[in-house]
């Protein structure tokens, strides 16, 4: 009776995801396999092009750069914020949110008018006589990956927020005690004890910015094309809805890939992570 | 609670009756598919007058040609009234079976328009607006002025400009122009064609989307140097008044703006009003004096000053050089295959 009354209260929200998320992806995918040129000749194409080849490799690696940046910065943020007296933790929070309460376009276009050329940074240095001429820091992948840790670094904060400030002191205190120093217990206690918020983090992190496209389009241009603004030119340009299908499918396999291996690395620094 | 849920009823009707009033006013709405560029103007130079003479709402659909027309073609032609797009995009919604023919009996000012404008596309729809693709560049940051497309290759240049990306109207003519300088017929052979793309790489900062995307980049001191199309002109002098149209000695390229009525189109006989009010001499006088679009109707008569940002005149429309973009969409898939090649690795 229980286990039915389980089945029945998740049925609205099962019944929410396939309609709305597995059935549409699942209708995407299957269009790649049933081409005239045979069932994986999508996919043997998309291979088969460097250009192509390079712009899957461009977007993992801005993602997996974005992804470890931001867990760094992230984790530091997070520790100084969940030790901070409760008023301060307050504001730090904030601080930190505030950026996801403007979209994502206009966080971009704010990397516009810091990286151009008559842009803040080279402004600054310009003034402080560190460069002469301006230097050219848009439309390169540094400025894609600088702004996408700008734009998911707060969602990589909130969640190890939540999981440093769940450790109990006693662990820290019974780690001092027993005469282990800050480093050590952060690196035996406290590390693996936020694996969890860790791996969490970094997989929004990385699906976030793997999926990215109006910061790349923005900021990369037609030069450093990914695999978001990759997918809108087969689709909405080429009107080639096959290959835009093959694009899509690659994503979600590299994501679901990319969130297994980081579950099973979790599972093992940690086994008490879920 | 009586007068709680009396209080609930009289406020719910009150919704309702405001809710339903503007559909009682407007019969019918009437979709315009365009680009979005000069929306105010062109709200009160055409949008007003012509709601009021056909007693319907318009609404809009805005975006560049390509989303635009990708999106009337997910929904199999339907769900707009009339669509601009330039002619390289309408002639591949041609080809796609997105339009229908225009009834030439319901749109008499077509034979007040240009020739080369009435029926540019066959039965298809006429031209609104005649224009140019050509140089545009910030005589106070290019020591030498521009005067052929050969320039764009100038080692002068280097990372200083921006081509209109290859799915835009204007991107695929780098490739005929970069043909052109190889001494060959892109179509007939890219291979040579796509080397002089190529060439010209260093020079390129980035690729634009929009116009309004290029006029971002000369604000912003990005650029000093790029492929337009002549609409722009206007907001990009306004933006930076130092940028100035190359007088290119072989000739800029002509592009003819187009409205189509697609095939799924609800109010047929109101597009067919649309369209020869938008082509009236009236209008188009006033969309040329408001510095909206370059008129096609033969009864307009601007000052040397109206005209200066316009192709206007038989003069200079004959020195045009013209595209056929039916080899070029036939072509198109490989071309862009090739451009993300040399731009995206």
């Amino acid at each position: 009776m229980k286990r039915l009354a389980g089945w029945m209260l998740s049925s609205p929200a099962t019944l929410a995801v396939s309609l709305f998320l597995i059935i549409p992806v699942a209708a995407t995918i299957s269009a790649t396999f049933t081409s005239p040129g045979g069932t994986f000749a999508p996919y043997g194409e998309f291979f088969a092009s460097g250009f192509q080849r390079t712009v899957l490799w461009r977007t993992f690696e801005v993602a997996a750069i974005t992804t470890v940046i931001s867990l760094i910065l992230g984790l530091l943020t997070a520790y100084v914020v969940s030790r901070s007296p409760p008023w301060m933790k307050s504001v730090l929070v904030i601080l930190a949110v505030f950026p996801l309460l403007t979209g994502v376009v206009v966080r971009s276009f704010a990397w516009l008018i810091i990286l151009g050329r008559n842009g803040v940074l080279n402004n600054t240095l310009e003034w402080l006589g560190v460069i002469e001429r301006p230097m050219a820091l848009l439309y390169s992948q540094t400025s894609v990956v600088i702004a996408l840790i700008y734009i998911f670094i707060p969602l990589m904060i909130l969640v190890l927020i939540g999981v440093l400030e769940n450790i109990p002191d006693d662990l820290l205190q019974a780690s001092s005690s027993l005469g282990a120093s800050p480093t050590a217990t952060f690196l035996q206690i406290t590390l693996p004890l936020a694996t969890p918020g860790l791996i969490v983090g970094a997989v929004l992190v990385f699906t976030a910015s793997f999926t990215s496209y109006a910061t790349p389009h923005l900021l990369g241009g037609t030069r450093q094309m990914m695999m978001g603004t990759f997918l809108h030119q087969r689709a909405m340009v080429s009107f080639d809805w096959v290959s835009a299908s093959t694009v899509a499918a690659i994503m979600v396999v590299v994501i679901v890939t990319t969130v297994l291996v980081m579950t099973r690395i979790a599972k093992r620094l940690n086994p008490m992570a879920s | 609670m009586t007068h709680r849920l009396t209080l609930s009823l009289a406020t719910v009707s009150a919704a309702a009756i405001l809710a339903a009033t503007p559909a009682l006013a407007q019969s019918r709405t009437f979709t315009v598919s365009w680009w979005g560029f000069n929306g105010d103007a062109l709200q009160e130079i055409i949008i007003d007058p012509f709601q009021e003479m056909c007693d319907c709402e318009v609404i809009f659909e805005t975006g560049n040609n390509s989303d635009r027309l990708s999106r009337l073609q997910l929904r199999e032609g339907a769900g707009v009234d009339v669509i601009y797009l330039t002619d390289r995009f309408s002639q591949l919604g041609i080809e796609l079976g997105l339009f229908q023919p225009i009834d030439r009996a319901q749109v008499p000012n077509i034979d007040e328009i240009y020739d080369l404008a009435q029926a540019p596309q066959g039965e298809y729809g006429p031209a609104y607006s005649i224009g140019r693709v050509g140089i545009v560049y910030n005589a106070d940051e290019v020591e030498a002025p521009i005067t052929s497309w050969d320039d764009l290759w100038r080692e002068d240049l280097a990372g200083s400009v921006s081509l209109p990306g290859i799915t835009t109207t204007a991107g695929p003519m780098v490739v005929l122009r970069a043909g052109a300088r190889a001494g060959v017929d892109a179509y007939e052979d890219p291979d040579a064609a796509f080397a002089e793309v190529a060439e010209i790489v260093p020079n390129v900062l980035t690729n634009y989307n929009t116009g309004s995307e290029m006029i971002n980049l000369f604000s912003t001191g990005e650029i000093t140097v790029s492929m337009a199309q002549d609409f722009a002109l206007g907001r990009l002098q306004a933006a930076v008044p130092s940028v100035v149209w190359a007088d290119l000695e072989d000739g800029a390229i002509a592009t003819l703006n187009t409205i189509n009525i697609p095939t799924g189109s609800e109010n047929v006989e109101l597009a067919h009003q649309f369209l020869n009010f938008v082509l009236s001499a009236e209008i188009q006088q006033e969309l040329a004096e408001r510095g909206v679009d370059a008129p096609v109707n033969n009864g307009v008569d601007l000052t040397e000053e109206q005209a200066a940002p316009w192709t206007y005149g038989d003069e200079m429309i004959a020195g045009l050089n013209r595209m056929d973009y039916v080899p070029m969409n036939a072509n198109l898939d490989d071309w862009i295959n090739r451009w993300n090649e040399v731009f995206g690795m």
